[in-house]
């Protein structure tokens, strides 16, 4: 290409070599359109229709190749491959697992694994959205729909805390697959398995009717009306110390602000988002968002993962750090329990030993910090549950400040979250009053709260379980409240980089199920104290007087003061090296728990 | 114009079969149906019973029954006629499949000769491209393993040279002397591309097929033979050749000899030689390779008839004639 | 006419007075005198050649010679009381409307040509006849196994 060229795109010439090289690549192609999945969406169709031929003058045999097995998650019909490669290319550059190859030459090519291996790679459903035809599909959505009958509905995924944008597929009343978005800062184009499969989990295990638990230990279908009645009589009854409140990790800002407000009117400030249970601290924001956005991490040459293992945990951003550590030959230091990475990477050490070290500069690691011009150090939020949290945090802060991580143009000091309600949650103020107001409670509101650990609740309190799924929680409660999962309403989550986004209702809310924050708004009325607000605009200004980030949807609110502002810690680390947070990437909250492809995914693709 | 073989039954049964008659075959099918016809009776029937029933068909005579038993014997016939010896170069598919003595878990080493001769190998490239040492490695592997690789050596040479198996796997795949199945320890292998052909390889070929008792890319049972094709190995003056890939010493004596100028007598002798353990001629001296005894390297029998004598010199420019 | 009476007197000596009236009762010959047409059928049948029998039990006649073209070829139902045109199973349907000569016994072809895998047997159109016989979909309250189209599962307690 230069300057001055006349290149004619137009020309009769250069239609005859379109239909000419649509012609090749259909030589070989069978022809299955009928029953291909790709159909409606293919490349290669819309190619021909646009660029090919309208006669095709191949009368030999066409070549057919043997199907490959790549695991329960992609479907491969191989004889339909066009051999572009884009496959094997994603899985050695995004994916970081060399599996795929092209093996053979000539028409007899095959790409495969040449030995029996599935892809267990968590982003392996990403090549079922590259592959131009339908040599690789997605094995769960198999025949079960065409394309043109979908509804396409651009929401957020909140399996993880990543907020990956994605397009709900639907059919009437039923996700039928989901897709990725494009949005460049947070997920590029791709999105994790766990995000892409998890829609078998809305359709299962679904709470339709609002339940009560009679004498003999088992449910029984109820009216919303008698319900309300049942919960609105204990909560005249218990002291308001003895009230606690617990956010789901699906829960959106709306219901949360509204359960918050709910339980401050009853007198109880013991509310706060599951997986912050002991994350007693929301001052300052820097302290739990990932302060380099996800897409700066781009420009980092040095990170430092504590505790974190990015790639089950928010598998988007670790593939943006193999993005980076593939582009710059960025360096990673890693302190935790042995896991795998697809990017090199050095093992500094399993627990607090390894960060005293570092922080006291002992360590070969602090060279690599020091000279760095971007370190970017990430926490991650599996530490919220130590003792010595206070004490790791400010050694971090150390480190942080003599790597010169916290600058005017670039704050390197991250904390990775598990899930897509813990930031909305610390943003509203979901801070317990008492560290184990749980323990004496007599009145306990689960909303959508499966994690939490219901053992230390005593044996007579009454537990109200509003949620979307029959997991764990519902079987300690006494009564429960059908709601709807996100799929079905629209509300506010934050990502956890801060940046605000918005689902919107794909389908229609299950069985008799409503919105979490109308639930609660009824409840209010029916207890007697009656919360202001009636409409989700008359919430979104509520939620305006506490967090007006939130309301910025699409927009990145960073934090405004750095984590040094904290007062010293004195506390001592403890020696107890750090855990796993999740230890099945596949089976995280409560749609994952009830999903028959996830539980098929831990199954066989858990990597040893 | 009459409608080629299309694979769809419709056309089979309707086919008129110009495959027998066409000279030059146009499909991979015709030409495998060709090869089959000088043993097999049944293909020049059948179109005529089967025009025959179609017309009896339509004036209400034959049942249904008969017709479906008719086209059932015809498709058999034509899977008959596809279920020919492998024609392929590569001695194995494009996938693996584990087997006893060829699966990952097996340990596979370079012995200690060979690992010094690794290490030589790998030093003709830059430090940070070893992988450019793949192909000497897989050879020297093969060499060592008898003749072919199992997927435990592509591992190791993977180790080697510090890539992703697969990568292993996409060149052992591409080329198509790294034999990927067991050979025997005697490979021998035929050139068949257009000039040996028409100097007679294809009945090398089956003279080797027939003594051994084989097909291509099959081993004999005493493990010592096998028979491939190859392309062009370059001796087109004197077609047609074989070349004996000797895998009985392993890496050390691994050789690679041609022998041209080959009768498909001549041939079953050296396969002979060979299972005796001598070894047959190479003539490197004064053949170099033929088995002709009557030749010189590529020259004529009896001796050049041309450049008998010594080159003129060259003519000079006549600098005048402008 | 003689042949007629010659086979009706026949009947009543080989079986009896009694079996011969059953016979005629249950033969619609009793239905011939409110339904006129099928004493027309009965008429056409003197002389004219029953070509079979179908699994419902209707006749099926031909009568070629002294028989206007077009009306050679007729059926007589089963139910002499409750026929309409869509008891003819398909197999006869073609050979009663002229279209082919292939009649609906078992060795004709048409039949062989009934899918042996998801072919259903014949049934009469019910429509007006009532609800128990009309056909209702799936989903419709009035199908007595009306499926349920909700796309998901509700909870089921595990304990």
């Amino acid at each position: 290409m230069l300057l001055g060229m006349k290149i004619k795109t137009d020309t009769p010439v250069a239609k005859k070599a379109r239909e000419g090289v649509m012609e090749f690549l259909l030589m070989n192609h069978p022809l299955d359109c009928p029953i291909c999945d790709q159909g409606g969406e293919c490349d290669l169709q819309d190619q021909s229709m646009a660029f090919g031929s309208d006669r095709g003058r191949f009368t030999e045999m066409k070549r057919s190749v043997v199907d490959k097995n790549l695991g329960p998650l992609v479907k491969t019909v191989m004889t339909r491959c066009i051999q572009c490669t884009r496959c094997v290319r994603f899985a050695t550059e995004v994916a970081g697992v060399q599996d795929l190859g092209m093996l053979g030459r000539g028409s007899g090519e095959e790409i495969g694994t040449y030995v029996e291996k599935v892809m267990t790679s968590e982003l392996s459903g990403n090549v079922i959205d590259i592959c131009p035809v339908g040599a690789l599909t997605s094995k769960p959505f198999a025949f079960k729909a065409r394309n043109w009958e979908l509804k396409g509905t651009e929401t957020i995924d909140v399996t993880d805390a990543v907020g990956s944008n994605i397009r709900i597929d639907s059919r009437g009343p039923e996700v039928m697959r989901i897709l990725p978005r494009l949005n460049e800062d947070i997920n590029e184009e791709w999105i994790s398995d766990k995000t892409r499969f998890c829609y078998d989990g809305l359709k299962r295990q679904r709470l339709n009717d609002p339940m009560i638990r009679v004498a003999d230990g088992r449910f029984k279908p109820v009216s919303w009306r008698d319900a309300f009645a049942v919960v609105a009589e204990v909560v005249h009854q218990v002291k308001p110390e003895e009230i606690v409140g617990v956010a789901g990790q699906l829960s959106d800002a709306e219901s949360m602000i509204a359960l918050k407000d709910f339980l401050n009117r009853l007198g109880s400030n013991n509310v706060w988002c599951e997986r912050n249970g002991s994350h007693h601290d929301a001052d300052l924001r820097s302290t739990y968002l990932m302060n380099t956005s996800i897409a700066d991490l781009e420009k980092a040459d040095v990170f430092l993962l504590i505790g974190t293992q990015p790639r089950v945990e928010a598998a988007m951003i670790n593939a943006r750090i193999r993005k980076t550590v593939r582009a710059t030959n960025a360096k990673v230091g890693y302190i935790g329990p042995e896991t795998n990475f697809n990017y090199d990477h050095q093992h500094l050490g399993t627990g607090p030993q390894t960060l005293i070290e570092l922080a006291e500069r002992r360590h070969p690691f602090s060279s690599a910090l020091l000279n760095a011009k971007n370190p970017a150090i990430i926490l991650g939020a599996g530490l919220f549950d130590r003792k010595d949290k206070d004490a790791i945090f400010f050694a971090v802060g150390t480190i942080a400040e003599y790597a010169n991580a916290i600058r005017p143009d670039w704050n390197g000091y991250n904390v990775l979250l598990l899930s897509a309600a813990q930031a909305a949650a610390l943003d509203l103020g979901l801070v317990p009053e008492s560290e184990n107001s749980i323990e004496s409670a007599k009145f306990v509101y689960l909303m959508g709260a499966d994690d939490v650990n219901l053992e230390k609740v005593p044996s007579d309190a009454f537990v109200v379980y509003q949620g979307h799924h029959g997991d764990q929680s519902v079987y300690r409660a006494n009564v429960i409240l059908p709601a709807s999962a996100f799929s079905e309403k629209e509300g506010t989550y934050e990502n956890t980089e801060g940046c605000t986004q918005q689902t919107l209702p794909a389908v229609p809310i299950v069985g008799d199920a409503r919105d979490d924050w109308k639930i609660i708004r009824a409840l209010s009325e029916v207890s007697g104290i009656q919360l202001p607000y009636d409409s989700l605009e008359a919430i979104r200004s509520r939620i305006r007087t506490v967090a007006p980030n939130l309301l910025h949807v699409d927009e990145r609110e960073p934090a405004t003061f750095p984590p040094s502002l904290k007062p010293k810690v004195t506390q001592k680390l403890s020696q107890d090296s750090f855990r796993t947070a999740v230890e099945n990437f596949y089976m995280t909250d409560s749609i994952t728990r009830a999903s028959k492809i996830m539980a098929q995914c831990s199954a066989l693709l858990l990597k040893k | 114009m009459q409608p080629r073989s299309r694979g769809s039954p419709i056309s089979i049964l309707t086919r008129s079969d110009g495959a027998e008659n066409s000279t030059c075959p146009r499909s991979l099918a015709q030409l495998q149906v060709r090869q089959k016809a000088p043993n097999s009776q049944v293909l020049p029937l059948s179109p005529l019973s089967l025009s025959l029933s179609l017309w009896y068909y339509s004036a209400g005579a034959t049942s249904p029954k008969m017709l479906a038993r008719l086209a059932a014997n015809r498709l058999l016939e034509i899977r008959q006629a596809f279920r020919q010896p492998s024609r392929s170069f590569s001695t194995a598919l494009n996938y693996h499949l584990d087997s006893p003595d060829n699966n990952p878990d097996l340990p596979w080493e370079f012995s200690d000769a060979n690992k010094d001769k690794v290490k030589e190998i790998l030093s003709h490239y830059p430090s940070n491209y070893k992988q450019s040492a793949v192909i000497p490695l897989l050879d020297l592997a093969q060499q060592q393993h008898g003749g072919w690789l199992p997927v435990s050596a592509m591992n190791a040479v993977a180790k080697i040279i510090e890539v992703a198996p697969v990568r292993v796997f996409e060149v052992a795949t591409f080329y198509s002397m790294f034999n990927r199945s067991k050979v025997g320890k005697y490979h021998l292998l035929v050139c068949g591309t257009t000039p040996c052909m028409i100097r007679g390889s294809r009945e090398i070929e089956d003279a080797l097929l027939k003594h051994l008792g084989v097909k291509r890319n099959e081993v004999t049972k005493d493990g010592l033979f096998s028979v491939g094709e190859m392309e062009c190995m370059g001796c087109c003056v004197n077609a047609p050749m074989i070349t004996v890939a000797d895998y009985s010493n392993g890496s050390e004596g691994y050789t690679y000899n041609y022998y041209e100028d080959v009768t498909p007598k001549h041939v079953v002798e050296i396969v002979e030689k060979l299972r005796r353990g001598e070894k047959p001629p190479v003539r490197k001296l004064a053949g170099h390779g033929t088995q002709n005894p009557n030749r010189i390297m590529s020259g004529p029998e009896g001796g050049n008839t041309t450049l008998l004598t010594d080159p003129k010199p060259p003519p000079c420019r006549d600098l005048d004639a402008c | 006419m003689a042949s007629v009476v010659k086979s009706a007197f026949r009947a009543i000596r080989e079986k009896g007075v009694s079996n011969f009236l059953r016979e005629l009762r249950d033969e619609g010959y009793l239905r011939c005198l409110p339904d006129g047409n099928l004493l027309q059928t009965k008429i056409h049948n003197i002389g004219a050649k029953l070509v079979g029998v179908d699994k419902f039990g209707n006749k099926y006649y031909e009568k070629l010679e002294g028989m206007q073209y077009g009306r050679h070829r007729w059926v007589e139902y089963a139910e002499k009381s409750r026929y309409n045109a869509s008891q003819v199973p398909p197999e006869w349907h073609g050979w009663l409307h002229y279209i082919t000569d292939h009649t609906g016994d078992e060795a004709s072809p048409l039949l062989m040509l009934k899918p042996q895998r998801y072919g259903i047997e014949h049934k009469e159109n019910f429509s007006g006849e009532g609800d128990e016989f009309i056909y209702h979909s799936k989903g419709h309250a009035l199908n007595p196994g009306q499926r349920d189209w909700t796309r998901y599962q509700p909870w089921q307690p595990t304990k």
